[in-house]
């Protein structure tokens, strides 16, 4: 007599049971959120000592390091999480830190970096070493870590994080700037001293009016992902796509970069027929808004590794401009490391406002060589040191003496550029 | 008889220009293997010609034959298939040795080096290197030239030590010849081209030909090939009171192929350290300058290349 097929043979058995063991396994892995008395109120007024905007790669070290120097700080994220390209764009491969067998940056980004691959038991490249291409010398570093160590060296430094929040107004209050913000069931009144933009594209500059830069023609996003194997954070370069025409200005411009970027990604998949491994969550820009500052960087400045008076950091990358027929990045010669002043970090004409990242005052060509993320983690750290004593002595960051804000990044680890 | 005479003579030029044309697809440029060959060239048409003349009668009967018709659709087909150069043509063309008249100079003395090349009427480059005050003229270092693609293959040397410690002395050079020499094998074994073993082995290689004529004399001016130009300088002995024996040193140059600058001053990169990959196989490295250098950053006080390319006389030509 033929048996009749059990569901219960043993393959379904063993297989059940596993499955049981890992979802058992699961449920024990549980966190709590603190509690948070003020979480019903719809409005939240607070004053803080410095507000930094846009927690990616300039902006969470920013934060940090005024949080280190006991300004009260708030940071304000639009995404649900820190470190902007490196973690939601996925460009988890930062640089440079290095230029000619040294290094040049270090301090706060660094640290993010060093403890995101040590706890990832990843490798770093051998700054001694000649790298063959720019890039060898980047530090492949697990994104989701990263991420996280913001968070908790955020908390560790006294800054409070508003994630999912963005400013709507800026204007003049009578110790600083009224600034108000919404997020989903919160607006947010914040009276604080000193502004941080890091927002990449000086949005709040822009709303301020001072003058901000934008080509004709900028330079196309990039959205990563993984098609067909597995990706492991912190080991690889990931898959990329181009985003030609990706534009950052406001939310309608980067919600058409983000869905030509998914279209285009369905569409490999679907001719390549291979699994969808990976895919971030955004497009990473590369260029939007540059402001107009104290000083422009120009790309002789650039090339020639100048060195300016007031110099807070050094940055380092080939001059690296993406066109619609790729990019062709244009090494700087032997010995050469430009340096990035306080001036071009300072909307002219402003007082109690300063930015770091990307839209750091430069032509477009030396834009390309600093707008990667070491060197942005570099120009937040100053921002970060320029804001937080502008804020204790009740200055602008301008009149902060060039010396203790110098004084205090050598403190904090950070590399200050020297005339050889 | 006449005819006779003009028939053998006619086979013998032949068997002489077929010859000479092997030789030159083998060998390096040779001024008198491809001017023996072109002259006999000149010899075979005119014999060819007298040959017809006294064969007409049995040309015309040819006429009346299918042969003749099969044998010059053959010809011709043949002639339009080597001309296209289709991928295989281009292969087998690829293995020759032959890259062009390549006449070089190499002259040491006491302010220095200064290398000579000479490769086509439209081109000369020039390596002046500067004796720096380490250099003794009665003790020269080891002295390697070569020229390397985009994706850092070597595809030339240009010059070479005849020394039995060459390859010790300058292990960096040394070590990229060796490679390139392991894939020209490997690309032999598998009947490929090193370019196409490259691009399977690594990733497509875009501007990265392995033949020294792309980069030196660019056929295709709308794609540029960058290339470098790299030395490997060492004094035997050299002691400091950091290392027994300072390692050798590169220096290298890139060439903008499309745009070639006249004069350019070649920079100090590093020194070569033998290193082992995670696969287990041992390679060089360059590494940044460190403290243990002392009087072998003074061997040379400057290295300047100058290009001097005539692209409109190339052209004519």
């Amino acid at each position: 007599m033929k048996n009749h097929e059990s569901p219960w043979n043993r393959r379904n058995f063993l297989q059940s049971s596993l499955l049981g063991a890992g979802a058992a396994i699961t449920s024990t892995s549980a966190t709590v959120v603190a509690a948070n008395p003020k979480a019903g109120d719809p409005e939240i007024t607070q004053s803080v000592d410095v507000l930094v905007v846009g927690g990616g790669t300039a902006g969470t070290v920013a934060a940090i390091q005024a949080g280190r120097l006991g300004a009260k700080t708030l940071l304000l994220e639009r995404n649900s999480q820190l470190g902007g390209t490196m973690t939601t764009g996925g460009v988890a491969f930062p640089g440079l830190f290095d230029a000619w067998g040294k290094q040049v940056i270090a301090g706060i980004g660094w640290e993010l970096v060093k403890e995101s691959v040590e706890l990832d038991q990843g490798e770093f490249p051998n700054f001694a070493k000649v790298p063959q291409r720019h890039w060898q010398n980047q530090v492949f570093t697990n994104q989701f870590l990263y991420a996280i160590l913001c968070e908790e060296k955020c908390a560790a430094a006294g800054v409070e994080i508003a994630f999912y929040e963005f400013p709507q107004s800026v204007i003049r209050a009578e110790e600083g700037w009224q600034v108000d913000c919404v997020g989903f069931g919160t607006k947010r009144r914040i009276l604080c001293r000193q502004i941080v933009d890091c927002t990449g594209g000086a949005e709040v500059v822009g709303m301020l009016g001072f003058p901000r830069f934008r080509e004709e023609e900028r330079q196309p996003g990039s959205f990563l992902y993984m098609l067909g194997q597995h990706h492991e954070p912190g080991r690889e370069q990931i898959h990329r796509i181009y985003v030609h025409g990706a534009d950052s200005t406001n939310s309608r411009t980067a919600t058409q970069a983000n869905l030509a970027g998914r279209k285009t990604i369905l569409e490999k998949v679907r001719q390549e027929k291979k699994r969808l491994m990976h895919l971030q969550p955004e497009t990473g820009f590369r260029e939007s808004y540059r402001i107009e500052g104290e000083t422009v960087v120009s790309v002789n400045d650039y090339t020639s590794g100048r060195f300016f008076d007031d110099a807070i950091s050094y940055a380092f990358y080939p001059v690296d401009l993406h066109t619609r027929a790729g990019v062709k990045p244009e090494p700087l010669k032997p010995g050469v490391t430009p340096t990035i002043p306080l001036r071009a970090l300072i909307p002219k004409g402003s007082r109690d406002l300063i930015v770091a990242g990307r839209c750091v005052s430069s032509d477009r060509l030396a834009n390309s060589g600093l707008r990667v993320q070491a060197a942005c983690m570099g120009m937040g750290q100053a921002a970060g040191v320029a804001a937080a004593l502008a804020s204790k002595a009740g200055s602008t960051p301008l009149e902060v003496p060039l010396d203790e804000i110098r004084q205090k990044l050598r403190e904090h680890g950070q590399i200050v550029p020297e005339q050889a | 008889m006449r005819q006779r005479f003009v028939t053998l003579l006619s086979a013998s030029t032949f068997l002489v220009l077929a010859v000479t044309g092997v030789i030159a697809f083998l060998r390096p440029f040779s001024l008198p293997v491809v001017g023996l060959h072109a002259l006999m060239g000149f010899a075979f048409v005119a014999l060819v010609i007298l040959h017809v003349a006294f064969s007409s009668r049995a040309m015309v009967r040819h006429l009346r034959t299918k042969t003749l018709w099969t044998t010059l659709t053959i010809t011709v087909l043949a002639t339009v298939f080597l001309w296209w150069q289709p991928r295989p043509v281009r292969t087998i063309l690829g293995w020759s040795q032959n890259l062009g008249p390549a006449l070089d100079r190499f002259e040491m003395g006491e302010k220095g080096m200064i290398y000579h090349y000479h490769p086509d009427p439209s081109y000369q480059m020039t390596l002046e290197i500067q004796s720096g005050v380490s250099y003794d003229p009665a003790n020269p270092p080891r002295l390697a030239i070569w020229l390397e693609n985009e994706s850092h293959y070597h595809i030339k040397t240009l010059y070479e030590p005849k020394t039995a410690d060459s390859e010790t002395m300058l292990p960096y050079w040394a070590s990229k010849v060796a490679g390139w020499k392991e894939a020209l094998e490997e690309a032999k074994e598998r009947n490929e081209s090193l370019d196409e073993l490259v691009d399977a082995i690594s990733s497509p290689t875009e501007n990265s030909s392995f033949d020294p004529a792309d980069y030196i004399l660019p056929q295709k001016s709308e794609s540029p090939m960058p290339y470098r130009l790299l030395i490997e300088i060492n004094q035997a002995a050299d002691r400091t009171d950091k290392s027994e024996d300072q390692p050798s040193l590169v220096y290298q140059v890139e060439i903008d192929n499309f745009e070639p600058r006249t004069f350019q001053i070649l920079d100090l990169v590093g020194y070569p350290v033998k290193e082992e990959t995670r696969e287990g196989e041992s390679e060089w490295s360059l590494y940044y300058i460190d403290e243990r250098f002392g009087s072998a950053l003074n061997l040379i006080d400057s290295a300047l290349l100058t290009i001097v390319r005539d692209d409109t006389a190339r052209t004519e030509n």
